[in-house]
């Protein structure tokens, strides 16, 4: 992509080999990395957010009676908001920072394909957070995040709009963020990298935009009936005057569930290069990785109406059970083969590893949980209950955000030029591990004894198993800022490390940490198998590596 | 060289044999476990669903163990030792073990599959004979309207009351946003759509009371909208209950105010009220907190609106409720009419003076706060009736 890298004054990049600092977050930069720390910064900042309303709701929970609130109205916003903010402003975008920051570093180029673009669609973010959080005091809204009509039509208040136009901008930015994804993997690869030598994180992402290019306008395309039916008069959701309840809920979930690969997907991506890495091992079945990516996100696309199995037409429960059925064989495969990748390896318990290892024994018992949801007769007891609390949060937090955890210990030299504490690393991982446990295991077995989700008040009979919920969730908020505590103090403090500190062999490890402005000096040349551990060149290359980047003088000698 | 070859593969194929069986007992002892995370299975369609549920705890607990075992074995047999910076072997996949894994958990879902459609076909064929229920979802109050078999009388209720073996059918609908009909112990579950009308049914084969649960978010009361169902051990003792309630039905106080007090708990023409959804009375027994506390509520009625008396007061509230909102509270309580009985939310104005009577009567002296001979006079004073 020569006309490309020969197109001046492109962002600010005019002062080679600067480090980012924290005042280049807050400008516009049309540098895919500056742009990648931004999602990532404003997701954790948004974490921190959701994650204070997490703790607010598991406060509220510990007694059957309102406590906390003053009403349950109050407790309904908050968890919509809770919802909307984790899944919108926290894992989609921090997945997007990850895309941002390594796509182009993995496949040698010196940016993405649209670099205006992808800042434009960084920068919708923002506004779109203010809305979601202005929308909550102006008149919250308090229909969930899949907030169905009419009880999010008629019966909502105006913070209601400000939350699906929030959603909406959202909508946009992921969408034009993927077509810059798809663009730029199709066409930005070094010579010699076929789709088949591609790491498979970059797999990953292409299978995530894909998804992202064809289901979020149903998102978008959604929320614009929704806009209507609330400020314009239309009645696309309303039966009073010919509308259609369902109708929002098969296009929601038409997105919705896709969007549960955007959310685990680039994840799926990462845990690969960590345990390969880690383990000092070839990723076992490298092609059925990245063919179950792709098979994932095509089913993907079948089965988003086991959602409403309560609410579907009886006649079209069986066909979605089945394809739901189907998926988890894709899953499964990914599984085996993480299992073959550290089997025969020599594993190194950094803490990148250690949350990856947790991940894969966390994610199979969201996976079981899935296959007694997916069961239409087992799912009519379990459907809206905290079972499918516990089980989404198994995905979603043992799932997305360990790899997220995963990722962000394996990735921060990269990012920084220092390593990470892996003594707090561990502390993190242990608290996060026994948080995760004893918090979502517990929702599963009150859900299946009849505890509904959503709910503010609650039957006495639960109070026991509640208690031990909220106290797990307060341990997972403790982790949280041993996280961001080491984070920031990694920043000034971390050990400093060269170009490839775990002795990587994908690309993005060929060059200094952080990356200078254009990522590489010349143009890099992959190593041939991105995954060749214990090959025997692999040992020559990773020392020629290290030669060339090497760490700095004053962590040679301590 | 051979003969070592052999029995190293030898030794394989006992290991996998032993960790299969391994696997396979404790699923099943995980699958006893069951009973411990699920209700009491108190319909014929829960003993079924429980079926399902134990093979799925079988297993799920195998495939777990199995994921869990081959974790914990890789990270003590395979952990790099101290000083140990080598490479493990260069190993890319393996075709066989990959088709394996590929096909058993396919043919898995498969039989799934084809075991869970079963369970379905058995818990939706619909049954002779059944007593058919209409459920309407209001916030926050469930309501029951049913025949009694050899009686004109219709019960309207906000439980339902049935017996051992008897075969329901409900056709639930809402009256204002979705809802969702659950019942924990019958394992059934349905949505209320706006607009829609749909179906659930159960056949009881244990006696007891069994909660209702709205699992739907339906707004500020959400969590608060639960009832029962009474399964009685017999038709017979089904019928004794029903005599005691159909005394009263059938024998209507003459005094308004006493009639306003069976129509909030008896319901009138339109079905049940759901005034006991969000407002909290002690006489009555209702608890909710969604919306102003009736106790006393005529003293207050008195002073809410300079000028205006207490009967018109209520009787305004339970016509235009959005008019005079008590701070702190939202416009949420359903705008009743006259005027039409097939619309939604019909309140027949002989119903609404008995209420209105009722009401009255709620004060902390006890007496009567009204003139109930004023009603009719106002009724058309106002443009009523």
């Amino acid at each position: 992509m020569a006309t490309i890298t020969a197109t001046p004054g492109l962002g600010s990049r005019t002062t080679e080999g600067a480090a980012i600092r924290a005042a280049d977050l807050l400008r516009w930069s049309l540098d895919h990395k500056v742009i990648g720390l931004q999602y990532m910064a404003s997701s954790l900042f948004f974490f921190i957010v959701g994650g204070t309303m997490a703790m607010l709701i598991r406060w509220e929970l510990l007694t059957p009676a309102l406590d906390l609130m003053a009403d349950g109205t109050q407790y309904n916003a908050l968890m919509t908001i809770h919802g909307s903010v984790m899944i919108f402003l926290w894992i989609i975008p921090m997945m997007a920072g990850f895309g941002n920051y390594l796509v182009p570093l993995m496949l040698g180029a010196k940016d993405m394909a649209f670099p205006w673009l992808n800042a434009f669609a960084f920068w919708l973010i923002p506004p779109a957070g203010v809305l979601m959080i202005a929308g909550w005091l102006v008149g919250p809204p308090e229909a969930g995040w899949t907030s169905y009509p009419p009880l999010s039509t008629l019966f909502s208040p105006d913070g209601q709009t400000m939350w699906a136009m929030s959603l909406h901008l959202l909508g946009v930015s992921s969408i034009l963020g993927a077509i810059n994804f798809v663009v730029t993997i199709r066409n930005m690869r070094p010579a010699g990298m076929t789709i088949w030598k591609m790491p498979l994180f970059v797999w990953a992402v292409l299978a995530t935009a894909i998804i992202q290019v064809l289901a979020t306008p149903f998102l978008t395309g959604g929320l614009t009936l929704l806009i209507l039916d609330r400020t314009a008069g239309t009645s696309f959701f309303d039966p009073g005057s010919g509308g259609d309840v369902l109708l929002w809920q098969n296009v929601f979930w038409f997105y919705s569930h896709p969007a549960v690969y955007i959310m685990i997907l680039p994840g799926f991506g990462m845990v690969s290069e960590v345990l390969a890495v880690h383990a000092r091992k070839p990723v076992f079945g490298y092609r059925a990785i990245g063919l179950s990516s792709m098979s994932i996100a095509l089913v993907g696309f079948t089965v988003w109406a086991h959602h409403m199995f309560t609410s579907l037409q009886p006649a079209l429960r069986i066909p979605f059970m089945i394809t739901s059925m189907i998926i988890a064989v894709p899953t499964g495969i990914k599984i085996f083969s993480w299992l073959g990748t550290i089997w025969g390896g020599k594993i190194r318990f950094t803490a990148a590893m250690l949350f990856a290892l947790g991940f894969i024994t966390l994610f199979v018992f969201g996976g079981i949980g899935g296959i007694f949801l997916a069961a239409v007769p087992v799912d009519i007891h379990l459907h809206d209950t905290y079972f499918v609390v516990g089980h989404f949060h198994f995905v979603l937090f043992g799932g997305s955000v360990f790899l997220i955890f995963a990722g962000i210990y394996h990735w921060f030299p990269k990012m920084t030029g220092r390593r990470m504490n892996e003594r707090l690393g561990q502390l993190h991982f242990v608290t996060t591990y026994i948080g995760t446990f004893f918090t979502f295991v517990p929702q599963h077995i009150a859900g299946a004894l009849g505890l509904p989700r959503r709910v503010a008040m609650y039957d006495p009979a639960f109070t026991n198993i509640n208690t031990v919920i909220s106290l797990a969730a307060f341990l997972l908020g403790i982790s949280s800022l041993i996280f961001m505590y080491n984070i920031l103090r990694s920043l000034s403090h971390g050990e400093r490390v060269g170009g490839n500190p775990w002795r990587g062999l994908t690309l993005e490890w060929a060059t200094t940490s952080p990356p200078p402005p254009w990522n590489f000096r010349g143009d890099p040349v992959p190593f041939d198998d991105p995954y060749g551990y214990g090959s025997d060149e692999s040992g020559p290359y990773l020392d020629a590596v290290e030669r060339r980047f090497p760490a700095p003088e004053e962590a040679a000698g301590a | 060289m051979n003969p070592s070859n052999n029995s190293n593969s030898l030794m394989t194929v006992v290991w996998i044999l032993v960790a299969f069986v391994l696997l396979v007992v404790g699923g099943l002892i995980i699958a006893e476990a069951t009973p411990l995370v699920l209700p009491p299975a108190a319909s014929a369609e829960a003993v079924q669903v429980d079926e399902l549920f134990k093979i799925l705890m079988a297993l799920g607990g195998s495939i777990w163990l199995l994921v869990q075992g081959a974790v914990i074995y890789s990270v003590i047999r395979f952990r790099a030792r101290p000083g140990d910076d080598s490479d493990g072997a260069s190993i890319h996949g393996n075709s066989t073990l990959e088709f394996v894994w590929t096909l058993i958990p396919s043919i898995t879902v498969v039989i799934l599959s084809i075991i869970s459609f079963q369970v379905w076909v058995n818990i939706t064929t619909a049954q002779d004979n059944a007593q058919v229920v209409e459920t309407r979802g209001a916030r926050f109050l469930w309501s029951f309207s049913y025949d009694i078999p050899g009686e004109t009388q219709r019960v309207n209720s906000p439980v339902l009351h049935t017996w051992v073996g008897q075969p329901v059918v409900l056709n639930l609908k809402t009256a204002d946003v979705n809802h969702a009909f659950w019942v924990p112990s019958m394992r059934i579950k349905q949505d209320l759509l706006a607009g829609r009308s749909t179906e659930a049914r159960f056949t009881p084969i244990l006696a007891g009371e069994y909660p209702v649960v709205c699992a739907e978010l339906c707004g500020s009361g959400h969590g608060d909208m639960h009832s029962s169902i009474v399964v009685h051990e017999d038709e017979a003792s089904f019928l004794d209950w029903f005599d005691e309630e159909a005394f009263v039905i059938l024998n209507p106080p003459d005094d308004p105010a006493e009639g306003g007090q069976l129509l909030m708990t008896a319901g009138g023409v339109a079905g049940l009220y759901a005034c006991a959804g969000c407002h909290t009375l002690e006489a009555l027994g209702w608890d909710a907190i969604v919306a102003p506390n009736l106790e006393n509520v005529a003293d207050r009625a008195a002073t809410r609106v300079p000028g205006m008396e207490v009967e018109r007061y209520l009787l305004r509230s339970l016509f235009f409720p959005g008019e005079f909102l008590v701070p702190g509270y939202d416009n949420l309580m359903p705008q009743h009419q006259y005027e039409d009985p097939e619309e939604a939310n019909y309140m027949p104005l002989d119903e609404a003076l008995n209420i209105v009577a009722y009401l009255c009567t709620l004060t902390a002296s006890g007496e009567s706060a009204c003139n109930v001979d004023m009603l009719p006079d106002m009724m058309t004073n106002m443009g009523m009736g």
